[in-house]
């Protein structure tokens, strides 16, 4: 439930709040959704990224970074717990 | 003790269904290909969102700015009531004028703009705005910042340059403006005509690098290229290094980007345009 709270909260937070909270919201629910960072930043740069400006598309970057960080984590803690 | 794996784990399973993250994925993915595909359809969908976000942005700063020291609060209340009263009168007459030059559409002195978008909604320094290749809006032409009330000196005069159209749609076009990072502009400073190369910083900052020997100050004014002398910033600081032969200037946009809500468009023909580090094909 939380989890889905917070996936949601971090989409509504690309549009109308600041982007580190969006950040915050969305690496929280990478805990039980590693996949949600990625679709928050692919969200956000899909709102707000302008190709012209000849920069990187950095939300989408970020949010590829934090979900290959979370499946890490998540792979690794899932080793360590031997699957449980 | 045999172990078995838990679908709930699986990243991307749950149950038997996708799993939130993935479903939130798959949304994304999709509105990214709506605005590849049909980006007029997109942006105005995403229209009223954005215009939600400005809304709910300017009641937040009016709830914060509430608890503050409540005799200093009463004092500045009062003084803002008096200056609230002459100023509505002169934005009234304002807006009016710009919401009829905006419905003439394209005007001999350029075409009215809302903002849709802006930084720092839009952290990419760019505007997206309401205007479009139906509206005669072209790539290349110059973006000039307009307030509602008020004009100061540099507003009477035509407005402030801010950047340029960088991409255009039928409905809509996107402004790149001069303090995106990567974009490098030509213009030049001071009462000595000085030419420099601004760097854009992002967050509406520029950046540019002169000679130590060259006879600039803070608050020097920076001129925009093209046939008419606007100026569109000032320098706000000077870094030297002794050991360097080089003076590094920050500029600041005269116009305050982050509440721009119209703008201006004018093609100024033969202007040469600010450029990106590299070059792509201009989509919206």
């Amino acid at each position: 439930m939380i989890s889905r709270m917070l996936t949601l909260a971090s989409f509504v937070s690309a549009v109308f709040f600041p982007w580190p909270l969006t950040a915050v919201l969305a690496l929280a629910a990478a805990r039980a959704e590693p996949l949600v960072p990625l679709a928050a930043g692919i969200f956000a740069d899909t709102l707000y990224y302008a190709p012209s400006s000849g920069g990187l598309p950095l939300f989408a970057l970020g949010g590829a970074a934090a979900t290959f960080g979370a499946l890490f984590l998540r792979s690794r803690l899932r080793a360590a717990t031997g699957g449980v | 003790m045999r172990r078995t794996l838990s679908p709930r784990r699986n990243a991307l399973l749950s149950s038997a269904d996708l799993s939130w993250g993935a479903w939130a994925l798959a949304a994304a993915l999709f509105l990214f290909f709506v605005r590849i595909l049909a980006p007029d359809l997109f942006f105005r969908a995403a229209e009223p969102l954005f215009k939600s976000a400005d809304a709910l942005s300017e009641r937040s700063k009016a709830f914060f700015s509430s608890f503050g020291d409540a005799g200093r609060l009463a004092l500045e209340n009062e003084a803002l009531l008096l200056e609230n009263a002459a100023l509505r009168l002169e934005n009234e007459a304002a807006e009016k004028n710009i919401r009829a030059r905006a419905a003439l559409g394209a005007q001999g002195n350029g075409i009215v703009a809302s903002v849709v978008a802006r930084p720092p909604e839009s952290p990419y320094d760019a505007l997206l705005l309401s205007r479009g290749a139906e509206d005669g809006v072209s790539v290349g032409m110059r973006v000039f910042a307009l307030s509602s009330g008020g004009a100061r000196e540099e507003e009477k005069r035509g407005g402030v340059p801010v950047g340029t159209i960088s991409s255009v749609t039928d409905r809509f076009s996107r402004a790149l403006l001069f303090s995106a990072p990567g974009v490098s502009t030509y213009g030049w400073i001071g009462t000595e005509n000085i030419p420099v190369t601004l760097l854009g910083q992002g967050g509406g900052a520029m950046r540019a690098t002169l000679p130590r020997s060259v006879p600039v100050s803070v608050g020097d004014v920076v001129y925009a290229p093209g046939p008419e002398a606007l100026p569109l910033g000032r320098v706000a600081r000077i870094d030297e290094d002794a050991s360097s032969p080089s003076l590094t200037l920050h500029v600041a946009s005269l116009a305050n980007l982050f509440s721009a809500t119209w703008v201006m468009l004018r093609d100024l023909g033969g202007a040469p345009a600010p450029e990106p580090v590299t070059s792509q094909p201009a989509r919206l």
